[in-house]
């Protein structure tokens, strides 16, 4: 996943991804990270995601937190990012038994 | 860079407009400190806000204003110089208590910010679900 970062000089429009035509075109299975890997990479930022907002949860409930912006945005930005994790799981489920369904002879 | 941006720089807003009420609360809090002529008067902080090249905004520094402040003829305060005069703090109460509305406005624009984000993020993810 990639977003056009902010500049300094102002909005970037978003760009739409070129896709290689060879990609395209390409039927056999291609080497490079896989979309096991892939779902596991964003597993890894969701828990690192979640484990910022538990130690902000932990100083909001110790009197250290300062911010209270910090642990509501910190929660917000975990939840959407599980709901975001949750629901390529589920279409990556959806894909696996569309193809199981598919009559074979 | 992270694909929920938009949620750092409202929590940037956030941030920056919180440091903008409490220095305005530290300047009312000490609207009626006085000290005596030959001491610098309360000084009042101004936040000075600058434009995060990243996205958002931050708190570049704080600006004091003027130590000389005001010179009040009370010859019966206990810091009264001969002549009977002290030294108050140079604070428009009018002025901080308007900033104070202000400040409070932008911390509320951003929560409605951080709203919209999350809203937006939840309908990209609600794409193609049944």
């Amino acid at each position: 996943m990639s977003i056009p970062s902010i500049e300094p000089a102002g909005f970037v429009p978003f760009v739409a991804p070129t896709v290689a035509p060879q990609a395209a075109a390409a039927t056999a299975p291609t080497g490079g990270a896989g979309f096991g890997d892939l779902v596991a990479d964003s597993l890894d930022r969701l828990e690192g995601l979640q484990d910022r907002t538990d130690q902000l949860a932990v100083s909001a409930a110790t009197g250290d937190l300062d911010d209270i912006h910090d642990y509501t945005i910190a929660a917000t930005e975990a939840s959407v990012a599980t709901q975001m994790t949750v629901a390529v799981r589920n279409k990556a489920i959806e894909a696996f038994t569309e193809i199981m369904r598919m009559p074979i002879g | 860079m992270g694909a929920f941006d938009l949620l750092r720089i409202a929590g940037s807003g956030l941030g920056m407009h919180q440091t903008w009420l409490d220095t305005l609360g530290h300047n009312l809090a000490n609207i009626n400190t006085i000290r005596s002529t030959d001491e610098d008067a309360f000084q009042a902080q101004m936040v000075i806000a600058e434009a995060d090249p990243e996205g958002g905004v931050r708190v570049g520094g704080l600006a004091f204003t003027d130590p000389e402040g005001m010179l009040v003829h009370d010859p019966n305060h206990p810091l009264a110089d001969e002549e009977g005069y002290v030294r108050a703090p140079a604070v428009d109460m009018a002025g901080t208590l308007t900033q104070l509305v202000m400040a409070q406005r932008g911390y509320q624009a951003s929560v409605q910010t951080t709203k919209v984000a999350q809203d937006s993020y939840q309908s990209a993810i609600q794409i193609g679900a049944r």
